[in-house]
């Protein structure tokens, strides 16, 4: 059997059919459903203006924040195999992740810069979308949607700051806590109840792991994806309008 | 397809079955209305390309950079002993330097407070639709973000160093109550600082973007200076060193 006839059998089988639900990607209709028909890249216009692909426009500085997540995400879950949220434990196994575990100081350090890089870059991406005037109509909601996804980058990394329970850790994490404190009436409570007590202790540890890997990267995956989508439902990027 | 259909036989086909068709007319405007041919390409799969450059472009550069820097790991916390200087993560240092200058209420809490604020009204205070999607919107806007942003890199900075030479908690302590010396007068300095500038291009006739664009970059380079300054001049017992000065056990950049 000749092998055009071997993938065109294949491709036109029932199996490879269910899987990719177009043919390949070189005319107009089949790289529109190749858009739409993939969860991953459904999240993007079919159509995009040259301007808004020129790289001075954006500086992919949103695009660059979503896959420093990505690599938060992967790292994280490595670390969280040998990490142990207790008082007694977490500066224990920060040395074992360190010294024993194969590749453990690599992946900590990953870990560590793509966390400072990520919260550099959405900062650098906020300013960008400001001096492009990106936040005007029909975007004020997007631009919204982005002062929360600003604010919860800023409390992964906080909370995760204190993860190690070394003494950089635990005074930063003093010193940024009493700062919060410092409200009248509402403060020292809102101090409180982040803590788990007045003192950063084996409360304030589980209370900023649970932060830290479940509820924060949740709210972040749920808000970048309707982050995109609001982008494709405004337009495209703020370039389209001129 | 073999024959070129025209594009109006391809959107109102001639020859269907159909004796009906769906057709609506709207008022108001969507994202496209009125924009003309668009100057658009398909996004596969040049989008794709794009976003596969920059992913291993920025896994690369944190690869290269986790082989040459070990991230810091300190002495077991020890509640007993303050580190000196003790600081918050780098994005609240600047908050931390606002802290010297003033009382905790106005520095901690009010400040961010108001900035948080001002960035979620942004887009409810300026809704003009002209030059969206051009940098600084024009080359007046250039010029506006480029002098504020000097202006800042100078007043900032000198406020910085005046209050730590003549500092006002220290001078009026007694003088006047405390809400005064460390609540209304750095406030008020701190407003009258960010205020003046976009008083001055109000002052020429500005339209609500170039207002929004010098307030702005007033409060984003204010937070540049202010992190700078509590980050890298700070040192043992949060004291203003000199650059070149710090003591030479303390390296800023250890703290990351
Ligand atoms: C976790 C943080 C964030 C991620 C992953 C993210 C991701 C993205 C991406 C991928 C885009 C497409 C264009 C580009 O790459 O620049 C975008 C656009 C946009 N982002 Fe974000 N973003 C984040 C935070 C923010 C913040 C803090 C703001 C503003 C306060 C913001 C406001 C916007 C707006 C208004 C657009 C549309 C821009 C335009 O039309 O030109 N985003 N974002």
């Amino acid at each position: 059997m000749a092998l055009s006839s071997l993938t065109t059998r294949i491709s036109q089988s029932g199996p490879w059919r269910s899987f990719f639900r177009h043919g390949w990607p070189d005319n107009p209709l089949d790289r529109s459903l190749t858009m739409t028909s993939n969860i991953f890249f459904h999240l993007h216009p079919v159509k995009v203006s040259r301007r808004s692909l020129r790289w001075s426009y954006s500086f992919g500085l949103g695009v660059i924040s979503a896959i420093l997540f990505g690599v938060l995400i992967w790292t994280g879950v490595l670390l969280m195999f040998y990490y142990v949220p207790s008082v007694e434990r977490a500066y224990p196994t920060m040395k074992e992740i360190q010294f024993s575990v194969p590749l453990g100081q690599f992946t900590r350090n990953m870990h560590r810069w793509s966390a400072h890089a990520m919260v550099l870059m959405v900062i650098l991406h906020m300013a960008r979308v400001f001096y492009t005037g990106a936040y005007k109509p029909p975007r004020e909601f997007n631009w919204i949607v982005g002062v929360v996804l600003l604010l919860l980058t800023l409390g992964a990394s906080f909370t995760g700051y204190l993860l190690p329970w070394d003494q950089l850790a635990y005074w930063a994490i003093t010193v940024g806590t009493n700062i919060a404190g410092y409200a009248p009436v509402a403060g020292p409570p809102a101090r409180e109840i982040l803590l788990g007590g007045s003192e950063v202790g084996q409360n304030a540890l589980i209370r900023f792991y649970t932060l830290h890997i479940a509820v924060l990267p949740l709210l972040i995956t749920l808000l970048v994806s309707l982050h995109l989508w609001r982008v494709r439902k405004d337009g495209g990027l703020a370039a389209n309008e001129t | 397809m073999t024959t070129q259909t025209p594009v109006t036989d391809e959107i109102f086909p001639k020859h269907t079955g159909k004796t009906y068709a769906l057709v609506e007319l709207m008022r108001g405007e969507g994202p496209m209305v009125g924009k003309g041919p668009d100057d658009t390409v398909f996004s596969f799969p040049v989008v794709l390309l794009w976003e596969a450059l920059l992913l291993l472009g920025v896994t690369l550069t944190i690869f290269v950079f986790s082989l040459l820097k070990q991230a810091p790991l300190e002495e077991i916390a020890n509640p007993l002993i303050t580190t000196d200087p003790a600081k918050a993560p780098w994005y609240f240092v600047g908050l931390q330097e606002l802290l010297e200058h003033m009382h905790p209420t106005l520095a901690g809490v009010i400040i961010p407070t108001l900035l948080v604020l001002f960035l979620m009204a942004l887009p409810y205070l300026d809704h003009s639709r002209a030059n969206v999607g051009v940098w600084f919107s024009s080359a007046r806007g250039r010029w506006i973000v480029g002098l504020t942003a000097l202006y800042t890199a100078i007043v900032m900075p000198a406020y910085i160093a005046l209050d730590n030479a003549f500092s006002l908690r220290e001078l009026l302590r007694g003088v006047v109550q405390q809400w005064v010396a460390q609540g209304l007068l750095p406030g008020g300095i701190l407003a009258v600082l960010v205020a003046l500038p976009v008083l001055v291009v109000w002052r020429r006739k500005a339209d609500t973007r170039e207002l929004m664009l010098t307030l702005f970059t007033v409060m984003f380079a204010s937070a540049v200076v202010f992190t700078a300054s509590g980050f890298l001049l700070r040192g043992p017992g949060f004291k203003l060193y000199l650059p070149g000065q710090m003591p030479w056990w303390y390296n800023p950049w250890d703290g990351l």
